[in-house]
């Protein structure tokens, strides 16, 4: 079995499905007042009150949105894994770099193509945060004028209400139709991955697809690896700091099978031990 | 061949005249007088004149009595006078559409409504006649007998006043209620439910080319409800959101220049209030039906327009290079992966 790196833990991959819900739910409810004879629309439209439980659906799932994102704020603030997302984030002169190569590679300019080696997030995966991060924040500042266009109006003319909505709108467009291309594109329609890329159920990534989508990344996780291997403290523990128990089902009475188990893994574990 | 079938229709038209006009004379002997009258079951006179001009006149000038009088030519009438429970005229005998119509209205399920109380009886003018009761004019007057509140109110209104100026389609009642048919407001087939206000009942003029430009306005207030949050809501079945009706009223809609009209910028607040009760007074300023429009005469239509404008560019700009990008990885990749022989 390959080996397997971990891309993104289970609170990461809770925080993703949140997401993908939310944002599904809001580009349904949010698209079909704009477009209420839309064939897709009827099961909005044909129900009685569909159009009031679509305005409150699209609010609850925009709240929901902001929390996550405001969460989300947390948990780049608050945790070591966070902090080290928020490092490997910033867009450097490199990936603009590696986006020409691969247009280059793209377009056979690059003969042979080049092998591009990129981190632990790639352009592609900056370029896609950072429009989302944008996106959220114009499409929660639109959102709640439009939401609370009583309060709003208290100090800002009626105009501002009507760019509002037209940014509302807009932006909706550009940010489905870039989950779309762009997105769906990374992670299903990519031969690379096709048909779909596990990351997001199974938090992995196979050392075949990080070779290939973040070299340096791998490299990296390599080095680290030796590094631990050269630092190991083998007189700590015998087998590699891993608790052998005599006895695996105390309390039960003896018998010949569990003896035989005990010496087998105790066996084991001298055999593995590499001496000072 | 053809002027012998001109000839025949000629002479079965001539036919068909001479077989309507009827000899009234015999019955107009006795009803031509003004002084004939009868006492009905409360003792009240009721008199039972026919005009013998009148009914020359009418549109059924040409028809005999008994045309619509169906159960009186049974000579005892004449003879002794005595009533033959004859008031009731069928016109659907003849007016089948109408009558047909006319069953399903609210007038004939919940009133006892019936022709004559609308159309009159002996001298019936043609709808085009200025005389007629139903002429656009005049069906103030006609429904305004039962529904004197609402023709006050409508008499006093835009609609109300260029109609009582004599100008052709200008709205009257039967304009947005309908004619034989009309129903109650609740009735989903209704011309003026809630869910048609905005769709036909209102757009039949204010979305209509022809009558914009004759008379001067705009299909814009249409378009842009259409498109603003109430119009798209209200598409979509909401009966929450506002029509037409919520902000311009019913029957008394106004220009927004007249001090009593809703949408008059001082009663404006107001109005939007009924539904957003913290409506400020910003809610009254600024236009209201504006499009998208960066040589619009509304800095919000511009401001708009430019919004549009940008955000179109952006997404083609950003979306085409994404799909481009995208199209050649896909394509180098696939390439890559081709069989090799």
């Amino acid at each position: 079995m390959a080996k397997k790196y971990l891309r993104m833990t289970l609170n990461e991959r809770i925080q993703h499905l949140n997401l993908a819900i939310n944002f599904t739910i809001l580009v349904i409810t949010g698209f079909a007042l704009k477009y209420p004879e839309a064939f897709w629309a009827s099961p909005i439209t044909d129900v009685p009150l569909g159009m009031t439980f679509r305005g409150f659906l699209h609010r609850l799932s925009g709240v929901a949105t902001i929390t996550l994102g405001g969460y989300h704020l947390l948990y780049l603030a608050f945790t070591e894994r966070g902090r080290r997302i928020v490092i490997d984030m910033i867009p450097m002169w490199k990936d603009a770099k590696d986006l020409w190569e691969t247009l280059k590679n793209n377009l056979f300019i690059n003969q042979p193509a080049k092998v591009i080696k990129m981190g632990r997030f790639n352009f592609r995966e900056k370029l896609e945060y950072l429009g989302l991060i944008w996106g959220t924040i114009v499409m929660t500042v639109t959102g709640f004028i439009l939401w609370f266009k009583e309060e709003w109006l208290l100090f800002f003319p009626m105009w501002t209400f009507d760019v509002s909505r037209a940014i509302h709108f807009y932006e909706a467009i550009l940010a489905t139709l870039t989950i779309i291309v762009w997105h769906l594109y990374s992670v299903v329609w990519n031969p690379d991955v096709y048909p779909m890329s596990w990351a997001w159920i199974s938090g992995n990534l196979t050392e075949h697809e990080m070779a290939l989508e973040h070299g340096l990344e791998l490299e990296r996780l390599r080095e680290e690896e030796k590094r631990k291997l050269v630092n190991f403290d083998e007189g700590s523990t015998a087998g590699g700091g891993r608790v052998y128990h005599v006895h695996p089902r105390g309390g039960e009475k003896f018998s010949i099978k569990n003896f035989y188990g005990t010496v087998k893994s105790l066996n084991e574990s001298i055999k593995d031990w590499k001496g000072r | 061949m053809l002027p012998l079938g001109i000839l025949s229709l000629l002479f079965l038209y001539g036919m068909m005249g001479e077989t309507a006009r009827g000899d009234n004379s015999k019955c107009l002997s006795c009803h031509g007088n003004e002084n004939l009258t009868k006492k009905d079951a409360r003792g009240n006179k009721i008199s039972l004149f026919v005009s013998e001009e009148g009914l020359k006149k009418s549109i059924h000038g040409e028809n005999a009595c008994t045309d619509c009088h169906t159960r009186i030519p049974d000579e005892s009438h004449a003879k002794t006078g005595i009533k033959d429970a004859d008031r009731k005229v069928d016109c659907g005998a003849c007016h089948e559409e109408s009558e047909k119509l006319f069953k399903t209205s609210v007038h004939s399920l919940k009133a006892e409504i019936a022709c004559k109380e609308c159309h009159g009886t002996h001298s019936i003018k043609p709808l085009s006649d200025p005389k007629s009761a139903t002429f656009q004019t005049n069906l103030l007057q006609t429904c305004g007998e039962c529904h004197s509140e609402e023709s006050k109110q409508f008499a006093e209104s835009v609609h109300g006043v260029g109609l009582t100026r004599g100008r052709p389609n200008h709205p009257t009642c039967t304009t947005c209620h309908g004619t034989h048919g009309i129903r109650p407001r609740s009735d989903p087939e209704s011309a003026v439910h809630e869910r048609k206000i905005a769709i036909t009942t209102c757009p039949q003029c204010h979305a209509a080319e022809r009558i914009t430009r004759e008379y001067r306005f705009t299909t814009k207030p249409v378009k842009s409800y259409y498109d603003s949050f109430h119009g798209l809501s209200y598409r979509g079945g909401d009966t929450f959101s506002a029509n037409c009706a919520s902000c311009h009223g019913v029957h008394d809609i106004r220009s927004s220049s007249d001090p009593k009209s809703m949408i008059h910028k001082d009663r404006l607040q107001k109005t939007c209030g009924v539904c957003h009760p913290k409506a400020s007074v910003n809610f009254s300023k600024g236009k209201i039906h504006t499009l998208a429009d960066i040589r619009g005469v509304d800095f919000g239509e511009k401001a708009v327009g430019w919004v549009r404008i940008v955000y179109i560019i952006l997404i083609v700009a950003v979306i085409g290079g994404l799909s481009f990008f995208n199209f050649t990885d896909w394509l180098r990749k696939t390439i890559e992966r081709r069989p090799k022989d």
